[in-house]
């Protein structure tokens, strides 16, 4: 996974993703995408919920925090929801949450919001794929990442 | 000895080649808490179901790990299965096989990693997650049902049949909707009123109906279980408590206002006006031309409301009936009667005589006359020519449009109207059901269908709305749709409540309120209306308001653990 650049420049590897997605939508393409063997980098997680509602935008910071490259907040279509159009609440918690990001460095750009287009196995891994992409030039966010979050009282 | 029990699964070989289960195991083992991990063949197996059964048993494991495929395989029923043992363990699935070993089928090393990654998370959660507690409230063993339309009738009666009280209520003077206006049903061809008269003499009969004339309703709260509603009448006003609430508030006519000098010309009729021209025994005419799809499939109205092919046939074939000299054409854009009922019904309109000419949408009949109706043009499609057909009566097909009552009632028992005005159901999983528990619509509420069609939606709605109202008490954890009830609902810590009223605004199913405490105001859910989509533990600024299944401390350690293999490498 690590490939080590020349001497001097800071290791390259494949961009780490953490992945909120909706057991009623993305949940489902992520396990279609899997039935369909579609082949995906192995370095994102999902978390699963019960829906996109559900996902503080701390949870977020933290997953930033913890060393992810990029965040993914996936839900139903909008209008799809099964909660009562709970999913478009988290959309604007979320777009807002992109201005955050934005301001504080880390861009908006590392948020990927895919509300309804993650259903179907071969739509989730377009998404996954795209979005890595757009990571793969960006620096990894986690570089920095020392001894402190690994510490006791942090975990 | 309390602690976590790790059950891996091989799938028969479907995961070996990805991932390296004797290394996962060896890393699992050392875990904190982890007293036990077990390599299984497949969990699918009878033998090393029981297996693993035993293993919980024998380690004493009050939590465990079920590493094997996705939720939506095999492996939700071992959870349920697992989760019915004696001990109550908690049960947290992590999906190796469709998200990691067939997923990263090249990347051994990475898929290996992303496994116990994965394992590590659901033991971070174990360290945080909590349980729901239920409660039960006991059930009102009565039935309100809104709109004594076709639908309505049908649902009242097979309550009351079933043995419940059913308040049945009515803005009309009667009971009957649209049943009263017509003359004749398709596709029995029976008079309306013989159709609607067992239904309405059940109403008058059975003591367990009681009727409301003239009624609305004015108000209504509470959940499944246990509705307070307020009603309304002229003489003035009632409460009454019910278990269940069914909508069947019907449809509205539509008037097409300027449409083909409706209004302007005599005889330019909505199929509606002659309907009640068949039930007063007039409407016939020498020369009758149909236009279908008046006002509807266009922009404005996209839809096809699909009882009106159907209804133009039936009185086509009627007027051929009663005067075999009567000419009778449909001008159509396409005819729709699905079905092998409907489809042999318009077969019998061909043989009957009635003409079917199909236009276009962009070149729509033109209808002429001085102060009667004359003739109408038409463009042909399919023969390609204009056609001028003489005419005495022209009937426009209006759509069903939805009920002028809609909006007001959407606001009383917050159930979400479509974009057409029509309650919306929660399509496709739950016929018949709303977003709030306990509220069902049958009929037209939902989308415009014929009285056979409402009748049997009627008769569908009572018998979800007797699933509620046959049990004693209804628990709160038991309201969710998937047989694995419901995944949980929120809890406020009311110390640190500051009564910001952000969950209040949020909340889809008026589940969270603010309630006075002593001195200061703090949030209370109502279990029983939380359909635990945690829209409110993401926006409490203080983290009061969790999901005890889903907090924050539970998902910071799965976060914290998501990239832990990445690191020690």
């Amino acid at each position: 996974m690590n490939v080590q650049g020349s001497a001097g420049e800071p290791a390259r590897r494949t961009p780490r993703v953490l992945l909120f997605a909706c057991r009623w939508c993305a949940l489902i393409g992520a396990d279609a995408a899997g039935r369909g063997r579609f082949p995906l980098p192995a370095s994102f997680r999902v978390i699963p919920v019960e829906c996109a509602a559900m996902i503080e935008s701390d949870s977020v910071l933290r997953a930033f925090a913890s060393g992810a490259d990029g965040v993914g907040v996936l839900g139903c279509h909008l209008g799809g929801c099964r909660f009562n159009d709970a999913n478009g609440v988290a959309l604007k918690r979320m777009e807002t949450l992109g201005d955050l990001l934005e301001a504080v460095g880390i861009g908006r750009r590392r948020l990927l919001l895919s509300f309804g287009t993650g259903h179907e196995g071969h739509q989730f891994a377009g998404v996954l794929r795209t979005f890595y992409a757009e990571l793969e030039p960006l620096p990894p966010l986690s570089a920095w990442r020392g001894p402190l979050l690994n510490t006791p009282t942090f975990r | 000895m309390p602690g976590v029990i790790a059950i891996l699964c091989r799938c028969c070989g479907q995961i070996d080649p990805a991932v390296d289960l004797a290394a996962v195991r060896e890393k699992i083992a050392r875990e904190d808490g982890v007293v036990s991990v077990e390599v299984r063949e497949s969990l699918c197996l009878p033998e090393d179901g029981a297996a693993i059964e035993k293993a919980v048993r024998d380690s004493g494991a009050d939590r465990i790990v079920v590493a094997a495929c996705s939720p939506y395989g095999k492996a939700g029923e071992i959870v349920s299965t697992l989760s019915r043992l004696a001990n109550r363990p908690q049960i947290r699935l992590v999906d190796i096989r469709e998200g990691c070993a067939w997923s990263h089928r090249e990347d051994r090393e990475g898929a290996t990693a992303k496994a116990c990654d994965l394992l590590r998370m659901a033991l971070g959660f174990f360290r945080y997650g909590a349980r729901s507690a239920d409660a039960a409230v006991p059930v009102h063993p009565a039935c309100l049902v809104v709109g004594a339309g076709s639908a309505g009738l049908a649902a009242a009666v097979s309550v009351a049949r079933a043995g419940y009280p059913v308040h049945l209520v009515e803005r009309g003077a009667a009971g009957g909707g649209m049943l009263r206006m017509i003359s004749r049903v398709y596709p029995s061809d029976a008079a309306a009123d013989e159709k609607l008269r067992p239904y309405l003499e059940e109403v008058e009969r059975n003591p367990r109906i009681s009727f409301h004339p003239r009624t609305r309703v004015a108000a209504a709260t509470g959940f499944a279980g246990d509705f307070k509603i307020r009603l309304a009448s002229e003489v003035g006003g009632e409460n009454v408590r019910v278990g269940a609430v069914i909508l069947a508030t019907g449809a509205g006519a539509w008037l097409p206002r300027g449409l083909y000098r409706y209004g302007e010309l005599r005889n330019v009729l909505t199929l509606m006006e002659l309907e009640r021209r068949g039930r007063e025994g007039k409407g016939a005419a020498k020369r009758t031309v149909f236009i279908q799809c008046v006002g509807a499939r266009c922009p404005e109205l996209p839809y096809c409301a699909a009882m009106c092919c159907p209804s133009s046939i039936k009185n086509a074939v009627a007027l051929r009936k009663s005067d075999p000299d009567a000419e009778v054409t449909i001008l159509h854009r396409d005819i729709m009667m699905p079905g092998h009922i409907l489809e042999r019904y318009y077969r019998n309109a061909l043989n009957a005589g009635v003409r079917f000419v199909r236009y276009d949408a962009e070149k729509p009949p033109v209808v002429s006359g001085g102060a009667q109706v004359e003739r109408v043009e038409v463009f042909d499609v399919i023969n390609g020519i204009s056609r001028t057909i003489a005419a005495d009566q022209v009937v426009l097909s209006t759509p069903l449009v939805a009920g002028s009552d809609n909006a007001r009632l959407s606001e009383i028992f917050r159930i979400p109207l479509d974009r057409y005005g029509f309650f919306r159901e929660d399509y496709p999983l739950h016929p018949l059901e709303t977003r709030m528990g306990g509220i069902f619509l049958c009929g037209s509420a939902r989308w415009p269908v014929s009285s056979g069609e409402a009748v049997t939606q009627g008769e569908g709605a009572a018998a979800k709305a007797l699933a509620i109202l046959g049990r004693e008490r209804i628990s709160a954890l038991s309201m969710g749709r998937m047989p694995e009830g419901k995944f949980g609902h929120a809890r406020v810590e009311n110390r640190f409540c500051t009564g910001c009223g952000n969950c209040v605004a949020v909340c889809p199913y008026e589940a969270c309120a603010l309630q006075r405490m002593g001195p200061a105001r703090v949030s209370r859910v109502n279990k029983m209306r939380c359909r635990a989509c945690g829209s409110c533990t993401a926006v409490c600024p203080n983290g009061t308001v969790q999901m005890p299944e889903h907090n924050a401390r539970a998902v910071g350690a799965m976060i914290r653990r998501a990239f832990a293999e990445e690191d020690f490498r």
